[in-house]
C-alpha cells in the first residue's frame, strides 16, 4: 500500500472580473471542477480544507454547500498567502497517515465588485473609524499591503543596491510567459519602459510591480499514489514540504525586508525531497510584488543573498531564459488567487500540460507561498515522478 | 501633510496619554531592562511579559521609506524609523522632500493633533 501523497485533481473557475458570484460559490465550483478533473465523484471526497480570502466567508459551511457527508477531515486554514501550500501539507499528512483518502483543498475570493453597481476592490483599504496600533499606522499613511511591502523593498534596495529597473525585469519576463497562458488576465507584452513609466503606487513600486486582483476559486485534490494510479490525470507527487514564520522583531538588527521565510522553509522542503536547489527545474514563486519574487529567489539560493537584482536582470527569466520562473505569468499577470496561483501553475507544469508555456524540464517543481508582510511562508516540492 | 484621525483602545490608552502631553512612549522590560516597541507584549530580548512604559528620547534614523501616491491626494512620505533606543516605529515623515529622504537620515519626533482624534507621532529631519 503506497500512501505517498499526490495531487490528483485541479479545478480553476472562471477568473478575474467575474461578477455576480460569491466566494463560497466560487469555492464550491472549484472543488467540483477539481473532483471531476481527477476522475472522482464528490461523494468520494472524505476531507476538506478551506482557505478564505479577504471576503472572509469561505469556511466550514462549504461542506453543506457541496453536500459532502461523513467527512473524516474538515478545517479552515489561515496563514494568508502561504495557506495553499499549508493546506496541501496538512492534506498530505492526513493521506499518508491514513486519516483520510481524498482531501480537497480550496481557496476562493471575490474582492472585486461591479463598479456599475457602486462597488470597487475590497483591497482598497481603510474605511470607518481607525483605532489602536493598526489605526495609528493607517492614520499615518501606512494603510495597505502595498505600503508595507514598499517599505520592505526599499530596505532591500538600500542594503543591496537593488533597483526599480531590476524589479522591472521580473514584470516583463512574467508578462512574456503570460502571453502564452490562455488562463492569464494580462497577456499583452510589456517592456521595461512600460514598467518604468507605469504610475507610482507606493515608491519604489510602480503599478506594474503589483499583482492583479481577481475573483475566482482554485481547488486541488490530494490523495495517495495508490489511489491516484487509476484516476484520470497523471499524478503529481508531493515530494517535500516546509513552512516558516519568521516573527520579525521590529527593531534594531531585524531582518525585515532582507530575508524572507523561504530561507527556512526552502531547505526543510528540499531536505525532505532529498534534493538541492540545483535540482529544481521550475520555480512557481509567490509574487504579490516583483520584489517578493526577487527575495524568494535569493532565499531559496537560486542566487546569493543581495544579488537578486543583477540575477533577474541577467536574462535568466522569461520563456527564453535558463530558469523557468512563474511560467503562467504569476500573480503579476495571470490571476491573483493567493498561494493557489503558484500551486495551480506548478500542477500544470508537473503534469506536462503547459502547452505553449510548458517548461523544457519539469522533473522537480518548487512552489512558494508567502503571507502577511513576509510573515508566513510555505514551500512544496512537486514532481511527476514517485520517490 | 495632515495625518488621519485615530481613536484609542485599551492597548493604546497609555501611549496616547503620552502623545497628548508630547511624549513618545516605548516599552522597557521590567526584568532585563531591554527596550521594546510600543506595541510589544513580550520582551524581544528575554521573553518576559512584564513591560513598562518609558519615554523615548524621540530621536532616531530612517531605516526604510516609501512615497505613497493615492489618487486625488498629494504624495506622502512614510517610513520605518529606528529609535535611538532600538525599537522601530512606523510613521509619517513631514517637512521632508521625498527626493531628500535617505536611509540613515537623522529624524526627530513631533506630534500632529488632528481634530477629533489622538495626537499622532510624526518625524521630521533632525537639523
Amino acid at each position: 500500500m503506497n500512501r505517498a501523497p499526490v495531487i490528483a485533481g485541479l479545478g480553476i473557475t472562471e477568473m478575474g472580473k467575474v461578477y455576480g458570484r460569491s466566494a463560497p460559490e466560487f469555492a464550491a465550483d472549484a472543488v467540483r471542477l477539481a473532483v471531476t478533473d481527477a476522475g472522482l465523484e464528490p461523494h468520494q471526497v472524505d476531507g476538506l480544507l478551506t482557505n478564505t480570502g479577504i471576503t472572509g466567508d469561505v469556511g466550514l459551511s462549504l461542506q453543506r454547500d457541496l453536500g459532502l457527508r461523513h467527512l473524516r477531515l474538515l478545517s479552515e486554514v489561515q496563514a494568508y498567502g502561504s495557506s495553499a501550500g499549508a493546506m496541501v501539507q496538512y492534506a498530505a499528512m492526513a493521506v499518508s497517515s491514513g486519516m483520510a483518502d481524498v482531501v480537497a483543498c480550496v481557496f476562493a475570493d471575490a474582492p472585486l465588485k461591479d463598479k456599475s453597481t457602486g462597488g470597487g476592490a475590497a483591497y482598497a483599504g481603510a474605511g470607518g473609524a481607525l483605532t489602536g496600533w493598526q489605526g495609528m499606522a493607517a492614520a499615518s499613511g501606512i494603510y495597505s499591503a502595498n505600503t508595507m511591502y514598499a517599505l520592505a523593498a526599499s530596505r532591500h534596495m538600500q542594503t543591496y543596491g537593488t533597483t526599480s529597473e531590476q524589479l522591472g525585469h521580473i514584470a516583463v519576463a512574467q508578462r512574456a510567459w503570460a502571453a502564452r497562458n490562455p488562463l492569464a488576465q494580462m497577456r499583452t507584452p510589456i517592456t521595461l519602459e512600460d514598467h518604468q513609466s507605469s504610475r507610482w503606487i507606493a515608491e519604489p513600486f510602480h503599478l506594474l510591480d503589483c499583482c492583479l486582483v481577481s475573483n475566482g476559486g482554485v481547488a486541488v485534490i490530494v490523495t495517495s499514489a495508490d489511489r491516484a494510479a487509476d484516476l484520470a490525470q497523471p499524478a503529481v507527487h508531493i515530494r517535500g514540504w516546509g513552512q516558516a514564520h519568521p516573527g520579525y522583531v521590529m527593531g534594531k538588527d531585524s531582518e525585515f525586508g532582507l530575508v524572507s521565510g523561504a530561507a527556512l522553509s526552502g531547505p526543510t522542503a528540499l531536505k525532505m525531497a532529498g534534493i538541492t536547489i540545483a535540482d529544481i527545474d521550475v520555480a512557481e514563486l509567490y509574487d504579490c510584488y516583483t520584489y517578493t519574487a526577487l527575495i524568494s529567489l535569493e532565499d531559496y539560493g537560486f542566487c546569493a543573498k543581495g544579488e537578486g537584482g543583477p540575477f533577474v536582470a541577467s536574462g535568466v527569466l522569461g520563456p527564453e531564459g535558463s530558469l523557468a520562473v512563474n511560467t503562467g505569468g504569476g500573480q503579476l499577470s495571470s490571476y491573483y488567487m493567493w498561494g493557489m496561483t503558484p500551486l495551480s501553475e506548478a500542477v500544470i507544469q508537473a503534469r506536462g500540460q503547459g502547452g505553449d508555456r510548458q517548461a523544457r524540464r519539469n522533473d522537480m517543481v518548487l512552489v512558494s507561498g508567502n503571507g502577511g508582510v513576509l510573515d508566513h511562508h510555505s514551500t512544496l516540492i512537486l514532481s511527476p515522478h514517485a520517490r | 501633510m495632515p495625518v488621519g484621525t485615530v481613536l484609542r483602545d485599551a492597548a493604546t490608552a497609555e501611549f496616547f496619554d503620552g502623545t497628548a502631553r508630547g511624549e513618545l512612549l516605548i516599552r522597557r522590560c521590567d526584568e532585563c531592562r531591554g527596550p521594546a516597541a510600543p506595541q510589544a507584549r513580550t520582551c524581544p530580548h528575554c521573553g518576559s511579559p512584564l513591560l513598562s512604559w518609558t519615554p523615548a528620547a524621540g530621536t532616531g534614523q530612517v531605516v526604510s521609506w516609501s512615497v505613497v501616491h493615492a489618487k486625488g491626494a498629494p504624495p506622502i512620505v512614510v517610513a520605518i524609523v529606528e529609535l535611538d533606543e532600538e525599537p522601530w516605529i512606523q510613521v509619517q515623515l513631514t517637512d521632508a522632500l521625498p527626493e531628500e529622504v535617505r536611509g540613515g537620515m537623522r529624524v526627530r519626533v513631533a506630534f500632529e493633533r488632528p481634530e477629533g482624534g489622538e495626537a499622532i507621532p510624526v518625524f521630521r529631519p533632525a537639523n
